[in-house]
């Protein structure tokens, strides 16, 4: 397990993937804020004036997220929000499951074609919990901004 | 634990940025929060109105004059397993009007659209795009399937 969480580059894949599922998901959101409020509210599990604001910060938190992964800078921050929002969401779904609640799940897309919430749902958002949960355990810090930043600084420094 | 306060620390930096490029940008563009009118139903076109909610008292009256058309927007097999009596299935998803048994009913018949129950949106989604293609009196059952159901109105399976 040790050396699983220092593989860097199993460290760094994890990022890429879930970094770039949160940027790209986030995008649409942002745009429309109304239509994730709705999505939100149609749960049934907030009171009536916290869809919207929840809808004004958390795509921006997922698209930052996103870009915290992408480029390694706070990783664990951000693995430990993504944890958290996901954790969240699936709460969220599983609830609207055990209602029977007939809607669309609003997660990466605001597009109601895009489907119902269903079991399928919460095993997916179940794996990318574990994957978010293994980038918090990780200690690879290879492949970062940071560590880019490190390198070139000091071959700079280097006498040629 | 010292991992966890510094995960914390870094979470709680981004949850402030967040917030306030959130406020920032629905603020200067007028959106969520901050929005002027929030649009319940999209605009459906020139002269058009909206959709109208109606009551489960409502939607029984109309069943029993028989003047207007039930439109089921839930999937098929939802509405195999059973729906109101006499409804035709037009399901939201891969809806597409061409096809459609709606594409030859007069445009001023009135429709009754309804899903599973007031937690669905697919009949209001529906509602609005027969209303985009010149249906003038559309009306939403708002209890849906579940409500007729309780009711114990009629009700038939599709073999």
């Amino acid at each position: 397990m040790k050396a699983l969480l220092s593989n860097s580059h199993l460290v760094l894949l994890t990022r890429v993937f879930l970094g770039l599922l949160f940027v790209v998901s986030s995008l649409e959101k942002i745009v429309d804020p109304a239509s994730f409020a709705h999505s939100i509210s149609n749960y049934k599990l907030l009171p009536p004036w916290l869809p919207m604001t929840a809808a004004t910060i958390l795509p921006w938190l997922e698209l930052f997220c996103g870009f915290a992964l992408l480029s390694g800078i706070f990783i664990r921050g951000s693995a430990l929000l993504v944890s958290a929002m996901l954790i969240a969401f699936t709460l969220a779904v599983i609830s609207g499951l055990l209602r029977g609640l007939d809607i669309s799940c609003g997660c990466f897309t605001q597009d109601p074609a895009a489907g119902k919430i269903g079991w399928m749902k919460v095993l997916q958002n179940s794996s990318l919990i574990v994957l978010s949960l293994f980038l918090y355990h990780s200690n690879a810090n290879r492949f970062t901004l940071f560590s880019y930043v490190e390198r070139t600084s000091r071959e700079d420094g280097q006498p040629s | 634990m010292n991992r966890f306060r510094e995960a914390l620390r870094e979470a709680s930096t981004l949850l402030v940025v967040a917030a306030a490029m959130g406020f920032i940008y629905t603020a200067a563009t007028e959106k969520g929060v901050f929005a002027r009118t929030v649009p319940t139903v999209p605009a459906t076109g020139p002269g058009a109105n909206t959709p109208q909610m109606i009551s489960g008292d409502e939607v029984w009256s109309l069943f029993q004059t028989g003047s207007a058309l039930f439109i089921d927007s839930r999937h098929d097999f939802d509405f195999k397993a059973g729906h109101i009596k006499g409804a035709v299935n037009v399901p939201l998803k891969d809806f597409d009007f061409a096809k459609s048994p709606l594409k030859d009913v007069l445009r001023d018949q009135l429709l009754v659209v309804y899903c599973d129950g007031a937690e669905c949106n697919s009949s209001i989604e529906l509602a609005v795009e027969l209303m985009k293609k010149g249906f003038k009196n559309v009306r939403i059952s708002f209890g849906g399937w579940r409500e007729w159901v309780e009711a114990n109105h009629p009700t038939e399976k599709t073999p």
